[in-house]
C-alpha cells in the first residue's frame, strides 16, 4: 500500500495513504517511563516477524478469549481528525476506515493475535480459514451458523458472493481488487467480466465463484493463490448483504455485522455507535462487545488529542485516539511522564520510506551507491517524529514482514546511520561522476522540506550537486507516479498490504511495474529479479515462499540498489486512564477496538 | 430604493457568475488530480478511466461548467440520487450533496459569528467610546495601549495559548464544541465560548481604535461644534451628532468583516476544531474536491456581496447625505 508523503496528511490524502492491513508491534504498553529512549526497538520487532499461522474451526470459535479484568458499559470517547471517507466496504482501503471497520463490520476470515503477538488467520463469517485441496488453485470456506446483520437477517452464501461480485461494479474503485484480479484479470481487465457488478442480473459463472448451497462459497483461480485467505481479512472485502446494498449510497450508511452499528453518523461532525444486538459473540473468534457505544468526533487535530488526553480530565478520561498519533511536539513529554507513558501503545508500523533513485536517468550503480553511502538517516528521521516516529532501515522490508532480517544492512546504514561521505565520495570519484546534478523532488510540506535540506547538504558534501524541486502534497504521488517524472531521486513509502512479501516486492520492483500510476518508482527492470519474482509469485508453500522473497530482496538492494533504504516507522498512541485492554493491534497498526472496556 | 436593490444584486450576480467560473477554470490549471484520490492502489490508467467517468471528469471543462451552472437552476441527477435545484453537485470525496453539506455546516458558521459579533461590538464601541469621551486621560490610554496589543495578536496563537491556559492545564472549561441551539441554548452558549472570547479579543481592539479614531474625527468637525455651540447637551451632542458620524465607517468595515466571517471563520474554526463553512473550505482543497470547492466559494462570495449592499443601503438611513438613487 501506497503511503500518504505527509504523515500529518495521511488520514486527509486518504486514497494515497492507503493504511490498512498490517503486522506490527509489540503488544501492550512499552513506554518505561523513566526519562530513556523506550521506544520499541528491533528486537521487539523480531518477535513479530514470526510467519503467519492458519487457524482450524476451533481456533475459528467465538467468543473470543476473555479479557481478565474486563467490565461492561460506558461509552468509549473517540477523538479523530478527519471523517471517514467511506463506510462502504467495498471502498476501504485506508487506516481510519479499515480501523472503525473492525467495530461493525466482518468478513469471511480475520486475524487473531495471541499475547506474544502472533498472528493465526481464522474464520470470522467462515467456519475455518479456508480450504484447499489443490494447493490453492480453489478455496472452500464455509459459513457459520446464525450469522445476521443488524436489521436480524441471516447471511448466506448469495451474500458472500454478492459481495465479491459487486466488487466488479464501476463505482467501486478505492478498495483492494486483490481478489478481483486473482478471480478474472489483472489491471482493470477484470471489470469486463461483469462490467455493472451484479445489479443487472448476471453473475460470475461457477467456474471461478460457486455458492453450491446457502452456506458454501468456492473461489476458483487459474493459478494458486495461496495468500486468499489473508486478501479476505481485508477491510475491503468485508459482507455486504445483497437486500441491503444501496450502491453509491451504501458507503453513508451501510448495515453491520460487527459487535456495534451506526446510530447516527454526521458527516463532518462525527459518530455515534451503538450495540448491535444481533452481533452473536459465539460466532465472532476476536471481538468483545464490553462498552455500550462509541462516541466519535473529528475535526481534533493531532495535538488537541494528544493535549486532551494527556490532560485526562473528564470524558478525556474514556478516550482514545483512532488512527490518529501523538503529536511530534509533546512524545517527550508523553514518553517522559510516567504516569502519561503508562497510558501508550506504540510498535512497527509496516511502512518503509525508501529514497528512489530514478534507473533511467542514474544509470550507474556506483552513483547510487554514494548517494545510498552519504544519507544520515538518523538526522533524516527528525523531522517525521525522530526515534518514536521511525528508525533507520538497513534494507528495503520492513521488520513486520515474516522473514525480515534485522542483521541486513548492505550499506552499513544501522552501524552509519549519519552516513558514510568519505565512503559516498570515493565511489562518486570512482565512477567519474563528481559534481554530478541530482534533481530532487519532495513534497512541499513542512517535516518533508526539512528533510529535503538535510539530504540536500549531506548530498552535497559527498560531491553532488543538488536541484531541488518542491512538489505539491496533492499531487505527489501523481507527479513521481509517472515515468517521465524528469526527477532523479525522490522518497517515497510503502508497506504491506498483508504479513508477506508478495504485497511489496513484485509491485514495487517488478519492472512490469513501470508504468505511469503503477508503484515501481525507481524503474527498476531487471530480467533476473522479473523472472525471480514470477517464479516467487507461484510458490504456494507460505515458509518456502518467505525464503525466496528474503533472496529476492537481498539480491535487490545489494547487487542493483535502485533505493535507498531510509527507515522504518513507529506509532504512538495515547489513551485515557479509565480505559482498559488496550494494546497494539499488530494488524490495523493502531490500538486494538476490539477489546477496549471502561474500567468504571 | 428599488432601483438600487435591482441594479446591486444584478452586479452581484455578474460578479458571483465571474468568480464560479474563474475558481472552475483554475481548478483544472491547479495541480493535482482528484480522479488519483479515489484511486487505489497500484491504480492503472485503465481506473483513472472509470474514476473521470464516475466523477463527470470525462467531459470537456466547459461542458462540466454548463453541467454546474445548470444544475444550480434545475437541479440534477446522479448516481446517489436526485439533486434539487439549487444543486451544487456532489462531493467527489464523500458522495454526499454539496449543497446539503453546507447548509448542514451553516448553524456552526452563524453560532461563531453571532456570538463574536455581540461581544466585540459591545466591548469594542463601547471602549472607543469611552476612549473619545476622556480622551487623554488614563482611561484611554490604559484603553488604547490594551487595543493596541490585542490588535496586534493572531487566532492562532492566543487561541491554542487560551486553550492550555482553562481547558487542558486546568480543566476550568470544557474544550470548545458546537451544540445546537435548539437543544440547549445553555450548553450551545458554553460551547463557543472560547471561541467568541478568543475572537473577539482581537476584534474588538480593532473596533474600539476604529471608534475612538472616528469618534475623535467627529467631534472637531464644524456641525458637531456648532451643536455645541447652540448650547445642546454634551451628552446628545456626543451621541446624536458625532457617534452618528463616525458610525458609517465603522459599519462599512463590519459589513466586510460579517461577510468574510460567515463566508467561513477559516483560522477560528480550525484552531477551535469547529465544523463550519471555514473548515469544509480547507477540506475541499485538501481533497481536491471541486464540487465542494465551488459551493463553498459560491457562499462565501454571496455572504460578502450580500453584506456589502446592506451596508450601501444602511447609509441611507445614517447619513441623510446619501440617496440611494
Amino acid at each position: 500500500m501506497r503511503l500518504s508523503s505527509t504523515r500529518k496528511a495521511r488520514a486527509i490524502v486518504v486514497a494515497l495513504a492507503a493504511g490498512s492491513l498490517v503486522l506490527t508491534a509489540c503488544g501492550g504498553n512499552n513506554g518505561g517511563g523513566d526519562g530513556k529512549d523506550n521506544s520499541n526497538t528491533q528486537d521487539d520487532a523480531a518477535a513479530q516477524s514470526k510467519p503467519v499461522e492458519f487457524g482450524d474451526a476451533e481456533a475459528s470459535k467465538g467468543p473470543a478469549e476473555p479479557i481478565k479484568g474486563a467490565k461492561k458499559g460506558g461509552t468509549i470517547r473517540v477523538y479523530q481528525e478527519s471523517d471517514f471517507t467511506h463506510l462502504d466496504p467495498g471502498q476501504i482501503y485506508v487506516s481510519d476506515a479499515g480501523q472503525l471497520s473492525s467495530l461493525i463490520h466482518r468478513g469471511l476470515t480475520t486475524y487473531k493475535q495471541d499475547d506474544e503477538g502472533g498472528l493465526t488467520v481464522v474464520g470470522d463469517l467462515a467456519t475455518d480459514s479456508g480450504t484447499t485441496e489443490d494447493d490453492g488453485k480453489s478455496w472452500k470456506f464455509t459459513l457459520k451458523d446464525g450469522v445476521k446483520d443488524s436489521d436480524g437477517d441471516e447471511i448466506t452464501s448469495k451474500d458472500l458472493r454478492h459481495t465479491i461480485e459487486r466488487r466488479y461494479a464501476k463505482f467501486q474503485t478505492e478498495g483492494p481488487t486483490f481478489i478481483q484480479e486473482w478471480l478474472s484479470g489483472s489491471g482493470t481487465t477484470y471489470r469486463k467480466a461483469l462490467p455493472d457488478g451484479p445489479y443487472e442480473g448476471k453473475h460470475l459463472p461457477d467456474s471461478v465463484l460457486e455458492t453450491p448451497d446457502d452456506k458454501t462459497i468456492i473461489f476458483k483461480f487459474k493459478t494458486a493463490r495461496p495468500d486468499l485467505p489473508q486478501a479476505l481479512t481485508m477491510p475491503g472485502y468485508a459482507v455486504v448483504p445483497e437486500a441491503k446494498d444501496t450502491k453509491e449510497k451504501y458507503t453513508n450508511g451501510p448495515v453491520a455485522l460487527g459487535p456495534y452499528k451506526i446510530k447516527e453518523f454526521k458527516r463532518g461532525k462525527g459518530m455515534q455507535l451503538e450495540k448491535n444486538e444481533h452481533w452473536d459473540a459465539d460466532t465472532d473468534p476476536m471481538r468483545h462487545q464490553f462498552v455500550d457505544g462509541w462516541n466519535i468526533t473529528y475535526n481534533h487535530s493531532r495535538a488537541d488529542q494528544t493535549k486532551r488526553i494527556m490532560s485526562d480530565r473528564g470524558e478525556a478520561k474514556d478516550s482514545i485516539q483512532l488512527s490518529g498519533s501523538v503529536d511530534t511536539p509533546q512524545v517527550k513529554k508523553v514518553v517522559e511522564d510516567p504516569e502519561i507513558s503508562k497510558r501508550t501503545i506504540q510498535g512497527y508500523q509496516p511502512y518503509v520510506w525508501q529514497l528512489n533513485m530514478n534507473m533511467d536517468r542514474i544509470k550507474d550503480k556506483r552513483v547510487r551507491d554514494a548517494i545510498t553511502h552519504a544519507l544520515p538517516q538518523k538526522a533524516i528521521l527528525r523531522p517525521d517524529g525522530g526515534a518514536y516516529g521511525g528508525e533507520p532501515a538497513g534494507g528495503l522490508l520492513a521488520p513486520t514482514l515474516p522473514g525480515y532480517d534485522k542483521s541486513f544492512d548492505p550499506y552499513d546504514k544501522l552501524k552509519k546511520p549519519n552516513g558514510d561521505l568519505e565512503k559516498a565520495k570515493e565511489l562518486l570519484k570512482e565512477a567519474g561522476k563528481e559534481g554530478m546534478t541530482l534533481v530532487y523532488g519532495h513534497a512541499a510540506e513542512p517535516h518533508r522540506t526539512e528533510q529535503a535540506v538535510i539530504v540536500e547538504k549531506a548530498l552535497e558534501k559527498a560531491g553532488f550537486k543538488v536541484e531541488k524541486k518542491d512538489i505539491p502534497g496533492s499531487a505527489w504521488y501523481e507527479t513521481v507516479g509517472k515515468v517521465d517524472n524528469k526527477l532523479d531521486i525522490y522518497m517515497t513509502g510503502w508497506g504491506q498490504d498483508w504479513p508477506s512479501a508478495t504485497t511489496v516486492v513484485p509491485v514495487l520492483y517488478h519492472g512490469g511495474n513501470i508504468a505511469d500510476g503503477k508503484s515501481n518508482y525507481s524503474h527498476i527492470d531487471d530480467k533476473k529479479v522479473n523472472e525471480q519474482i514470477d517464479k516467487a509469485l507461484e510458490i504456494t508453500d507460505p515458509e518456502e515462499a518467505q525464503k525466496e522473497w528474503v533472496k529476492i530482496h537481498e539480491y535487490i538492494v545489494e547487487e542493483i540498489n535502485p533505493a535507498a533504504p531510509m527507515y522504518y516507522t513507529k506509532q504512538l498512541q495515547v489513551y485515557g486512564s479509565n480505559v482498559g485492554g488496550a494494546r497494539y493491534g499488530q494488524v490495523k497498526s493502531y490500538i486494538d477496538l476490539t477489546r477496549l472496556y471502561l474500567k468504571s | 430604493m428599488l432601483r438600487f436593490l435591482v441594479r446591486r444584486v444584478l452586479g452581484a450576480s455578474v460578479i458571483l457568475l465571474l468568480i464560479s467560473a474563474v475558481t472552475f477554470f483554475l481548478f483544472f490549471a491547479a495541480p493535482g488530480d482528484p480522479a488519483l484520490l479515489a484511486c487505489g492502489k497500484n491504480c492503472t490508467p485503465d481506473a483513472l478511466t472509470i474514476i473521470r467517468e464516475n466523477l463527470g471528469l470525462d467531459k470537456s471543462i466547459p461542458h462540466q461548467y454548463w453541467l454546474f451552472l445548470s444544475g444550480i437552476f434545475t437541479g440534477r441527477d446522479f448516481a446517489i440520487g436526485h439533486c434539487d435545484a439549487p444543486c451544487l453537485g456532489v462531493s467527489f470525496n464523500d458522495r454526499t450533496m454539496v449543497w446539503d453539506t453546507i447548509i448542514d455546516r451553516l448553524p456552526v458558521t452563524v453560532s461563531l459569528t453571532v456570538g463574536g459579533l455581540i461581544i466585540f461590538l459591545t466591548l469594542g464601541i463601547g471602549a472607543g467610546l469611552l476612549a473619545a469621551a476622556k480622551k487623554g486621560t488614563m482611561v484611554d490610554k490604559a484603553a488604547s495601549s490594551t487595543s493596541l496589543v490585542l490588535s496586534s495578536l493572531q487566532i492562532y496563537f492566543i487561541g491554542p495559548v487560551v486553550l492550555g491556559a482553562v481547558v487542558y492545564s486546568t480543566g476550568w472549561l470544557d474544550a470548545p464544541q458546537y451544540n445546537e441551539f435548539f437543544d440547549g441554548p445553555m450548553a450551545w452558549a458554553a460551547g463557543l465560548l472560547i471561541p467568541w472570547v478568543v475572537m473577539s479579543l482581537i476584534f474588538t481592539a480593532q473596533y474600539t481604535r476604529m471608534t475612538r479614531a472616528m469618534m475623535i474625527e467627529q467631534l472637531q468637525e464644524d456641525h458637531v461644534r456648532t451643536a455645541r455651540a447652540k448650547g445642546m447637551g454634551s451628552k446628545y451632542v456626543f451621541f446624536r451628532y458625532a457617534w452618528r458620524g463616525a458610525m458609517v465607517p465603522i459599519v462599512t468595515i463590519l459589513g466586510m468583516d460579517l461577510g468574510g466571517m460567515l463566508g467561513g471563520a477559516v483560522v477560528t474554526e480550525m484552531t477551535f476544531g469547529l465544523a463550519g463553512i471555514g473548515r469544509l473550505a480547507v477540506d475541499s482543497v485538501v481533497n481536491v474536491d471541486l464540487p465542494l470547492t465551488m459551493g463553498v466559494m459560491l457562499v462565501g462570495a454571496t455572504f460578502i456581496l450580500l453584506f456589502n449592499i446592506l451596508v450601501d443601503a444602511a447609509y441611507a438611513f445614517i447619513d441623510p447625505r446619501v440617496r440611494l438613487s
